[in-house]
């Protein structure tokens, strides 16, 4: 498991964990659905038990992909801009290109199919039992985060940032390392700046 | 939970803990970390190999008090914002340029990649000037080894001067077939990186777009003064980059040349129509 550690977010400990071979995808989003939707007393204990970002690791070009939307959203909580509800929602938001808050859970988030999940948790200090809580949730094996390289789908981030067509991307052809950096800065620095793409 | 009503904002503190580097009339250059290793983190099962963190490279455009508030926080919103879309369109179009890492619109911060690696000025002869903190501070210790002679910085690099001119030739050129001019092209805002020996374009907060041929003949002819004016005998280094240019133009490099030289005979922005 990684952490991230920022005095300036008020001490905020922040812990990512890699999964793969994850079998009940389904389950755990429409555990989460559920949660949001109840009312009741013991919705707070399953919102607690569901209080992750759920994120496809298929989806994440590298951990500075990852930890720039973290960033991110740690900034906009801190600023009280919030565009979700929490701040594991808004790493979510964050990763997407655009503004639409149910795209970027879609497409970002866990969806039925996933194999693979990065789970971020947010917290003022270090959470007890944490990689417990993970494992009661998911079922698949943790996994070193180093394994994320292996994960990543390259064509389908090319889509999504439109990148198929990008001269940048055409100087590099063939060799595929440069081309996955070239893709990797893109998407870092549209992450980083997304509130002033307009 | 998480928001500082308690104490700073976050960016703040941030700056506070980082490294001065420079400061000019509209920014303040940092070098920092996003992020701490603490100390409390590490325990048995934390192995000797710690992740290596990566600095970045923050520009502090400050609160100008001789601005009224709201339209100094819309200019440097605009400035922010201006600047992050400069890099962001180098970067797509394969211009080397840093890459971006953290924006606080609301603070006036944008946070870019760190270039590992001496500007283009520092490696050419004349250029070893102390511009900035950190220079001073090496200062003390280089002067003994510029006693035993003068070293060539740029031969630490495996470049030669030459190859470099193609470098930033090819580099300009890219990014004015991509229609963004820089604005402030001068040696002291291209650099070298140590490792890779690639040359990276630095300081768009002047860029803009522009399709005209006047646009990007300014722009080059703004270079020329500035090799000029700062490393002497610089009239071939310039050619040099003028000739990489041409070559990565084609067709475009007729109209553009022509314009440069009506450029450099009226002088930038002296207007003829009386």
């Amino acid at each position: 498991m990684e952490t991230y550690y920022y005095s300036q977010f008020n001490h905020a400990v922040v812990r990512v964990a890699l999964f793969d071979d994850v079998t009940n995808a389904a389950a755990i989003r429409s555990r989460i659905v559920q949660a949001a939707r109840n009312l009741g007393v013991d919705g707070n204990t399953e919102r607690e038990a569901v209080n992750f970002a759920f994120i496809d690791a298929r989806l994440i070009s590298s951990p500075l992909h990852l930890q720039t939307a973290i960033y991110q959203a740690l900034l906009s909580e801190a600023q009280g801009q919030l565009r979700t509800k929490t701040v594991h929602s808004e790493i979510l938001w964050a990763l997407n290109p655009t503004n639409n808050i149910t795209e970027a859970i879609r497409r970002y988030g866990v969806s039925d199919e996933s194999t693979t999940l990065i789970v971020v948790r947010v917290d003022v200090s270090d959470t007890p039992d944490l990689q417990r809580r993970m494992c009661d949730v998911i079922q698949g094996c943790m996994v070193p985060f180093q394994a994320l390289v292996k994960m990543t789908d390259w064509s389908i981030i090319k889509k999504h940032y439109k990148l198929d067509s990008e001269s940048a991307l055409k100087e590099v052809q063939g060799n595929l390392d440069r081309e996955r950096s070239i893709i990797d800065n893109i998407v870092v620095s549209s992450v980083a700046m997304k509130n002033v793409m307009a | 939970m998480l928001s500082s009503s308690s104490s700073k904002p976050p960016t703040q503190q941030l700056l506070q803990s980082a490294d001065l580097i420079s400061q000019g009339a509209e920014a303040k250059v940092y070098k920092a970390y996003l992020r701490q290793v603490s100390t409390s983190c590490l325990g048995p099962d934390h192995g000797a190999v710690l992740e290596a963190l990566e600095p970045v490279l923050l520009k502090y455009r400050f609160h100008k008090h001789y601005r009224h508030p709201s339209l100094d926080a819309s200019l440097t919103r605009q400035r922010i914002a201006g600047e992050a879309r400069a890099l962001m369109r180098c970067m797509r179009s394969g211009v080397a340029v840093p890459g971006i890492r953290m924006v606080d619109v609301n603070e006036g911060v944008l946070g870019i990649e760190w270039i590992d690696g001496k500007s283009v000025r520092q490696l050419l002869p004349g250029g070893a000037e102390l511009e900035d903190i950190s220079e001073l501070e090496e200062a003390d210790e280089m002067d003994e080894i510029h006693e035993n002679g003068a070293a060539d910085p740029i031969a630490d690099y495996g470049v030669s001067r030459d190859a470099l001119m193609v470098m930033i030739g090819v580099e300009i050129a890219k990014m004015h077939l991509a229609d963004i001019i820089h604005g402030d092209l001068t040696t002291s805002n291209m650099m070298l990186r140590k490792q890779t020996n690639d040359l990276v374009l630095i300081d768009f907060g002047l860029a803009y777009h522009s399709t005209l041929v006047e646009d990007k003949a300014v722009d080059l002819y703004v270079l020329e003064r500035a090799f000029a004016s700062t490393h002497p005998d610089s009239e071939p280094l310039f050619a040099g980059v003028l000739s990489a240019y041409e070559k990565r133009m084609r067709k475009h490099w007729l109209p553009i040349k022509k314009r440069l030289d009506d450029v450099r005979l009226r002088g930038r922005k002296r207007s003829m129509v009386g």
